[in-house]
C-alpha cells in the first residue's frame, strides 16, 4: 500500500476579529479501511472554452469508493473562471489561481467530472487519487 | 478587504515510482476580482445522527450570494475509517447530486454556486453521532 496525505492550512489575520488558522492532515484510505489508496492519475490540460469537457469518467471500478480529486486553474486572469460540473450540474467557480480537493463518489456513469473554460482558454491542472477504474479495451 | 489563503499540500514517496509533491496556495477573492472574501459562517459544528439525507448548509442559513466565488470547508471529525457521510449538492427534500464520501478524518474544499436549490447536503452511513465540521467563504 501507498501513503498518501493531503493537508490544508487555512490562514487569515484580518477576515475575523481574531487571527484564523486551521490545519488539517489526512491520510488518503481506501474505502472503510486503513489501507492507502495505491492508483493515481495527475495531468495538465490546456481547456478551450465553449463546451463541458470531462476530466474524468465515472467507472463502476470506481463507484461508491474513497476516490478523491484535486483540481487547481493555473490562469492568471482574475476574470477567467471553470466551472466544475458533477454529472450535469456546475457545483462552483474556480477562479484563476483557485483550487478544490474533494471525495468523488462516481456512482453511476453519469457522474463525471466536467469543467468549462468561462472567459478564455485556461489551464488546468488536476489528480484523481482512486481505488481503482474500469479500462476501456482497445 | 481581508487576506485569506489556503495551502493544499498532496505528497507521497511511494504511490508511484518517483515521490509526489503538489503545492497550491490560493487567496481567497471576490468573483473576478483581486479583492479578498470578507464574509464568512466562522468553522462550525455540527452533530449528525441520522442516516437520514439531511441540508448540512442551506443557502438561506448562509446568505451567500449565488454564482459567486464561495468555497465550502468540510471536514468528518470522526476517527472511525469506516464511518462516512456521503455529500451532496441539491435539495435535501429531493435528489441530490453526490459528490462523494467523507470518511472519518477527510476534509474537503469545494466552490460553491448556491443557486437555489443547491444547499449542501450529508447522508450519514450510520446514526452513530458523528460531529461535522465547516466553513463558507462567501461574498
Amino acid at each position: 500500500m501507498a501513503t498518501t496525505t493531503a493537508a490544508i492550512t487555512l490562514t487569515s489575520t484580518d477576515l475575523l476579529t481574531d487571527s484564523l488558522s486551521l490545519s488539517v492532515t489526512q491520510t488518503l484510505y481506501k474505502a472503510g479501511t486503513t489501507t492507502g489508496l495505491d492508483s493515481i492519475q495527475y495531468e495538465r490540460l490546456e481547456v478551450a472554452t465553449g463546451d463541458v469537457y470531462d476530466i474524468v469518467d465515472a467507472t463502476a471500478a470506481g463507484a461508491n469508493k474513497a476516490n478523491k480529486i484535486y483540481i487547481a486553474n493555473k490562469s492568471t486572469n482574475d476574470a477567467y473562471y471553470i466551472d466544475v460540473y458533477i454529472a450535469a450540474l456546475a457545483i462552483g467557480r474556480l477562479y484563476a489561481g483557485d483550487w478544490a480537493f474533494f471525495p468523488l463518489e462516481a456512482a453511476a456513469a453519469t457522474q463525471d467530472v466536467g469543467i468549462e473554460a468561462i472567459g478564455g482558454a485556461q489551464i488546468v491542472e488536476f489528480a484523481l487519487i482512486h481505488e481503482g477504474k474500469t479500462l476501456v479495451a482497445s | 478587504m481581508a487576506t485569506t489563503t489556503a495551502q493544499f499540500t498532496l505528497t507521497s514517496t511511494d504511490i508511484a515510482d518517483n515521490s509526489l509533491s503538489i503545492s497550491n496556495t490560493m487567496t481567497l477573492t471576490t468573483a473576478g476580482t483581486a479583492t479578498g472574501i470578507t464574509e464568512t459562517t466562522g468553522l462550525a459544528r455540527k452533530k449528525i445522527a441520522s442516516a437520514t439525507l439531511a441540508d448540512l448548509i442551506t443557502i438561506a442559513s448562509t446568505d451567500v450570494t449565488a454564482a459567486k466565488s464561495a468555497k465550502v470547508y468540510i471536514k468528518n471529525t470522526s476517527t472511525a475509517t469506516d464511518k462516512w457521510g456521503l455529500v451532496g449538492v441539491g435539495d435535501s427534500s429531493g435528489t441530490p447530486i453526490y459528490i462523494g464520501r467523507l470518511y472519518g478524518g477527510d476534509w474537503m474544499l469545494i466552490p460553491w454556486d448556491a443557486n437555489s436549490g443547491e444547499d449542501i447536503t450529508m447522508t450519514m452511513n450510520d446514526a452513530t453521532a458523528t460531529i461535522i465540521e465547516y466553513m463558507v467563504f462567501f461574498e
